[in-house]
């Protein structure tokens, strides 16, 4: 069965991948599609069977590295942990699959589009399944190998190229340090296997370790250099200009990889190594302040952007900070609750955003929208279930949680804890404003889309008036599916992931140690706290309604008001430029030295062309000395002797 | 060394004699000689022609030619005379060697003559 | 003075049947005029051929006559029968070349004859005057020859040339030999070798440079070698294929057995000279074959470039340095052999050519003349495992042993870029798009010498082949000392 989940996905990929030409596009489609459905069903069944009932296993594949000490199997760890990974990756990947076949539907090269899709999800299924530090890895970086493919699956646009190469050289400062984490790893325990790690981590728990000049305590520097590579996967806060750019790509894409799955990638990373995480504190302080800052942050900068999937990408930047503070506060049950309801309503406000996107002809500024509820009603209803469950409205997903976190950062005693819970709580106010504002601008208010044309790019189609349309059925089946989703999984699976059954539920895929008592502090925090999130939410909302329903004239009047802070927020606190100052144009300037100094200087000059050309150059000499002239031959004769002569007398003849 | 340098006693006597009747030939005209010169003494002297240019001028090249075989016939006198006056004692050896030098050389005198050499035209 | 008995000339024997048969055949000539061309070179090819069966029946041990003036010994036999292969071939593959110009007089064969008899003189030659009366026996053959095609100016102007500065060097040698003689009192080269024994030669010394300048004015070894490019090309295609083979063959035997036999006891001397002469031959021939357009003339820095590498095993003075130095000379004149029976069937219907351009595409034109020529400048380039590698492995090996170990890296370095040009050849002959129509159909003689000499090269090869001409070299390089 296992084999099933993991490999459906891979024959899709190839047979799509190698021979979607001949096969055509449909079977393309269809094949890849059935394949992830039937690799969900069984998801589904690998769960119930793992979580509710005694199914927890290892499935060894294939010996894959045996060299020295290092012996590495491929091989799928199954346990409560991977299994709610699975459906996740499962569920939304075969829904986007579905989607994609509507919204990529005028696309020449769908083929190409779904191999990528399944060569994906199977990486990502890797991923979650792996029993070891190495196979994680091969995972962690095929999922990367396909965003950066599917980022830059419009190859045409120079736009979408460049964010598939920023997507990728930003996801490689992240992988680095997670390299390093596991060869730290493998030095400390000698083994790359999360069962040779877990057990004995106790042991290590006094190691220390010298790196860059400072003697480090090793387990903090382990999950340190790992949360480098969570934190470029994740997006968080100083390696998460990616994510924004990342929204070049098409629509599902931006579902599958940027909300659901890929991004939620370093999240699990970092709860699959809670035993080990457990005993650095330091490193959890890290994770949650880090986690807090881009909660607040990817917030402040959502409340501006006008791009429709920009707003949600920061949304979904902002909400993997939420995770992070709960697994670094050491609720990792939170924060893997929060991934699994995440998932399912990003998935939701993505693909809803692809409908609208979809409708109005491949327009992405909300500025050129609203009065699109009477136009698209169903896409309206799922957007409105899904902006209810992101910021938390009571009962759905998010509610349960999102407040969860919020709780379990108030209730903690690690240090950063404090900041993290102002930051989220703040946050949640943001969350609130800015996905209604989104709301609003897209559904309510007057048509704004009448005398700007609709934004026609290559996807030019037969429609005769350009009113917005309603998305095809195969791309609302989704949204529905999702949409139940939502409201469903928050209170069904509430007790499970944090509940009284956390325990039956996890049977200890998470470890908490023996000081952690987050998940009993968490509740009985002071009622005002737990009304806090609530209170942010209304207030987000009123604030939204007044703003772009009530008064419309106020937000412009605002950003004229504080231009700083307006175009500080426009510009994402300028990150951008500022790492263009840093690093890319230092690395330009570099390589710029190395291309003009280093190889046409110096490689050229001095290396194979240049001793060419001194080889022609004293050739062209040589040549000029055969003149033809028969006094002249004799002269070189002579000064020949003549020279031989003279070395003699000079001191040749010892 | 100086036993070898003895063997030349000859040869320096030699050079010396013919050195002193050169030199007695081109200076006795100065001082002995009755100067009268005209256009006709003061030309440059040619051998076959009237003389009518600087004597710096180009030759005909059978004039080398004939030259050069006469060089040839008069390397071969050359031989003769030293192979004559030791003929006594040379032999039939000696005899044949010088035979074969002459055949030699008729060999190349027959080839000369057939290539049309000796014909001034 | 006794009788000398008649057998007591028989070392001489095929010198003396090559120079009987070149007077035969200059009376034939004279008396039948050119209507006898083909008969005449078809009777100084088997002149060429019994001298050599002589040369080869004459036994191991050595011999000497005209008073020790002609030596025969192992070195003599190696370096005539070389000579003698070198002066055949080029006979058999000139004669369609020659016909085709108009010039195939029947002075051409036998002026090739008497070359070859000076050649076989300098080889053996045991002292100072037989060492010039060879030298200017085939240099006054060489002279004519090079000016063959005497309505030609370029040919005229390639034999006037090579006249000149030959008697330049002609006189050269003979200063340096009175030298030699004046400081010595003897012209037997073991006369020397004895009187040069111990300390302070300055003045042997001096005329040492000179009879080195002279003789290394023959091979065409930098700085005497101004005339080879001019003479190549002047002169007429068979002429300059005979120019780089025998007559190299024959100095550079001459060379050897100078700087050996007659100055044993001064080998740290005249190895700077050698040294000095090798590098600048080597470096000059790699270079200067780059800038080259003209085949011909590319062929005669290759033969430039050749001698300087055959120089380096001279250089070692010892017997395994002059065992390499006849090996790489053997593997040498086939190379040059096999190249120049090309060269001289490099025609058009509109006449010869002679660009390297003209080689263009020649893969797709004529196959296997082009695999033949590949084999063969990759030899001339010392790509291994050809025969031209081994040949430079070889006099490598004991400049190293002689601890010669710059010239060895100068050498190697030398014959990186020298590789350059043969490879550029080979690359025009097989990626460049075809420059013209296909070459006519090479003569039977010129067939027979490619590929004869693309299949030694391609033999020796194999494990095992160059076992016997190593040993015949070591023979004939021990017989020296």
């Amino acid at each position: 069965m296992y084999h099933a989940i993991v490999f459906l996905p891979l024959a899709g990929f190839l047979i799509a991948g190698l021979a979607g030409r001949f096969i055509g596009a449909r079977a393309s489609e269809v094949i890849t599609t059935s394949g992830l459905f039937v690799s969900c069903a069984l998801s589904w069944i690998a769960f119930f069977d793992v979580a509710f009932g005694d199914g927890a296993t290892r499935v060894t594949v294939a010996n894959w590295i045996i060299s020295g000490d290092l012996a590495v199997d491929w091989a799928f760890r199954i346990d409560t942990l991977t299994a709610v990974m699975l459906i996740v990756v499962t569920t939304v990947s075969s829904l986007v699959h579905l989607y994609s076949i509507g919204y990529m539907h005028e696309d020449p090269s769908r083929p190409r589009f779904f191999a990528y899709l399944s060569l994906f999800t199977f990486a990502m299924l890797m991923l979650v399944t792996a029993d070891n530090l190495v196979q994680m890895f091969f995972g962690w970086e095929g999922v990367g190998l396909a965003s950066y493919l599917l980022i830059g699956f419009w190859y045409e646009k120079p736009s979408a190229n460049a964010a598939a190469i920023k997507a990728f050289v930003v996801n490689r400062v992240g992988d680095f340090g997670f390299l390093l984490g596991i060869f730290l790893l493998f030095v400390l325990f000698g083994a790359v296997t999360f069962d040779g790690i877990f057990p004995r981590v106790a042991e290590f728990n006094e190691a220390t370790f010298r790196f860059l000049g400072h003697e480090w305590h090793a387990l903090t520097l382990a999950c340190l250099l790992l949360f480098m590579g969570a934190m470029g996967k994740s997006a968080q806060f100083l390696l998460h200009t990616w994510l924004p750019d990342a929204m070049e790509g098409p629509t599902p894409v931006s579902a599958l990889i940027h909300a659901a799955t890929m991004v939620t990638a370093g999240v699990f990373m970092v709860a699959r190594m809670s035993p080990v995480f457990e005993y650095a504190p330091t490193a959890l302080s890290v994770v949650t302040v880090i986690g807090g800052i881009t909660a607040f942050f990817a917030a402040t900068v959502g409340l501006v952007q006008n791009d429709i999937k920009r707003v949600i990408a920061y949304s979904t930047c902002s909400q993997l900070g939420y995770m992070f503070v709960a697994l670094g506060v050491g609720a990792y049950g939170a924060g893997v609750f929060h991934l699994f309801t995440h998932a399912f309503f990003k998935a939701l406000l993505f693909l809803g955003a692809g409908s609208v996107i979809h409708a109005m002809h491949h327009e992405q500024d909300m500025r050129h929208m609203g009065g699109l509820r009477k136009h698209i009603p169903f896409t309206a209803a799922m957007m409105t279930i899904g902006t209810l469950a992101l910021t938390g409205f009571p009962f759905t997903a998010g509610y349960f949680s999102k407040d969860a976190i919020i709780e379990a950062a108030y209730a903690s005693h690690t240090p950063g804890a404090n900041f993290a819970f102002i930051a989220t709580v703040i946050a949640a106010l943001f969350t609130s404003f800015y996905s209604w504002r989104l709301y609003f601008l897209t559904f309510e208010g007057k048509p704004r889309w009448a005398g700007h044309g609709h934004g026609h790019d290559d996807h030019g189609h037969g429609h005769g008036d350009h009113t917005p349309h309603e998305s095809p059925l195969v791309m609302l089946i989704p949204l529905a599916v999702l949409a139940i989703g939502v409201v469903v999984a928050g209170f069904a699976f509430k007790e499970a992931f944090i509940g009284h059954d956390y325990d039956n539920f996890w049977k200890g895929a998470l470890f908490t140690g023996a000081n952690n008592h987050i998940l009993h502090e968490m509740h009985e925090v002071p009622g005002w706290v737990v009304a806090s999130p609530f209170v942010m939410m209304v207030l987000g909302f009123l604030i939204a309604l007044w703003f772009y329903v009530l008064n419309p004239r106020m937000p412009a009047a605002l950003a004229a008001q504080q231009p700083l802070l307006y175009r500080f927020l426009l510009n994402k606190w300028y990150f951008d430029e500022l790492y263009d100052f840093l690093f890319v144009r230092p690395a330009m300037w570099l390589g710029r030295v190395f291309w003009k100094k280093g190889d046409g200087w110096l490689i050229d000059g001095f290396g194979p062309d240049g001793v060419s050309a001194r080889v022609v150059d004293v050739t062209n000499r040589v040549v000029r000395l055969q003149t033809g002239y028969v006094f002249h031959y004799a002269f070189a004769m002579l000064v020949g002797v003549a020279a031989l002569v003279t070395w003699y007398l000079i001191g040749g003849t010892h | 060394m100086q036993s070898l340098l003895a063997d030349y006693l000859p040869l320096v006597i030699f050079i010396g004699v013919s050195l002193v009747i050169g030199l007695a030939l081109l200076v006795s005209p100065f001082i002995v000689a009755y100067s009268r010169p005209d256009a006709e003494k003061l030309s440059a002297y040619e051998c076959g022609f009237n003389a009518f240019d600087d004597a710096r001028m180009k030759f005909d090249v059978r004039f080398y030619l004939v030259a050069i075989l006469f060089i040839i016939f008069d390397l071969e006198v050359a031989f003769l005379f030293p192979w004559a006056v030791a003929f006594g004692d040379l032999g039939w050896f000696g005899f044949w060697s010088m035979m074969l030098f002459l055949g030699v050389l008729t060999v190349g005198f027959i080839y000369e003559w057939r290539k049309g050499a000796l014909e001034w035209d | 003075m006794a009788a000398v008995p008649m057998f007591a000339l028989a070392p001489a024997l095929p010198e003396i049947v090559l120079a009987a048969s070149a007077l035969l055949l200059v009376l034939i000539g004279a008396l039948r005029g050119e209507r006898a061309a083909g008969l005449i070179e078809a009777l100084t090819f088997v002149a060429l051929l019994v001298a050599g069966f002589l040369v080869v029946t004459q036994g191991g041990e050595r011999l000497e006559t005209f008073g020790g003036s002609f030596v025969v010994d192992a070195f003599a036999r190696f370096a005539k029968v070389m000579t003698l292969v070198g002066s055949a071939a080029a006979l058999l593959m000139s004669g369609d070349f020659l016909r085709r110009a108009g010039i195939n007089r029947f002075e051409y064969p036998i002026l090739i004859l008497l070359a070859t008899v000076g050649m076989m003189m300098m080889i053996s030659a045991g002292d100072l005057i037989a060492l010039y009366l060879g030298l200017e026996l085939q240099s006054l053959a060489l002279y004519v020859v090079a000016a063959i095609d005497r309505d030609n100016a370029r040919s005229s102007e390639a034999g006037l040339k090579y006249f000149v500065l030959g008697a330049l060097s002609s006189g050269m040698l003979l200063y340096g030999a009175s030298l030699i003689y004046g400081f010595t009192g003897t012209v037997s080269f073991a006369g020397i070798a004895q009187a040069l024994q111990g300390e302070g030669h300055a003045g042997a010394i001096f005329g040492l440079v000179f009879i080195a300048a002279g003789l290394a004015f023959k091979i065409s070894a930098v700085p005497f070698h101004m005339w080879t490019p001019d003479v190549y090309e002047g002169a007429p295609t068979p002429v300059a294929a005979f120019f780089a083979a025998a007559p190299k063959m024959a100095a550079m035997a001459l060379l050897v057995r100078v700087f050996i036999t007659a100055f044993p006891g001064i080998v740290d001397q005249w190895r700077q000279i050698i040294v000095f002469v090798a590098i600048a031959s080597m470096a000059l021939g790699s270079f200067a074959a780059i800038g080259q357009r003209n085949i011909k003339r590319l062929m005669a820095y290759s033969s430039i470039g050749h001698m300087g590498y055959a120089l380096v095993g001279l250089a070692a003075g010892t017997a395994e340095g002059v065992q390499s130095v006849l090996v790489y000379m053997a593997i040498y004149l086939v190379m040059t052999l096999g190249t120049f029976a090309f060269i001289l069937s490099m025609r058009r219907e509109e006449g010869p050519v002679e660009g390297i351009d003209d080689l263009a595409g020649l893969a797709r034109t004529q196959p296997y003349a082009a695999y033949g020529l590949t084999i063969l400048f990759f030899s001339l380039a010392g790509i291994p495992p050809l025969a031209g590698f081994l040949a430079k492995w070889y006099v490598f090996a004991a400049a190293v042993e002689a601890k010669l170990y710059t010239l060895a890296v100068i050498g190697v370095l030398a014959s990186v870029i020298g590789a350059y040009y043969y490879i550029r050849v080979v690359k025009i002959m097989h990626f460049d798009d075809p420059a013209g129509a296909a070459f006519t159909p090479m003569s039977a003689g010129q067939k027979v010498v490619f590929a004869l000499a693309s299949i030694v090269i391609l033999i020796l090869m194999l494990p095992g082949a160059p076992a016997p001409l190593n040993g015949a070299a070591l023979a004939a390089a021990r017989s020296l000392f």
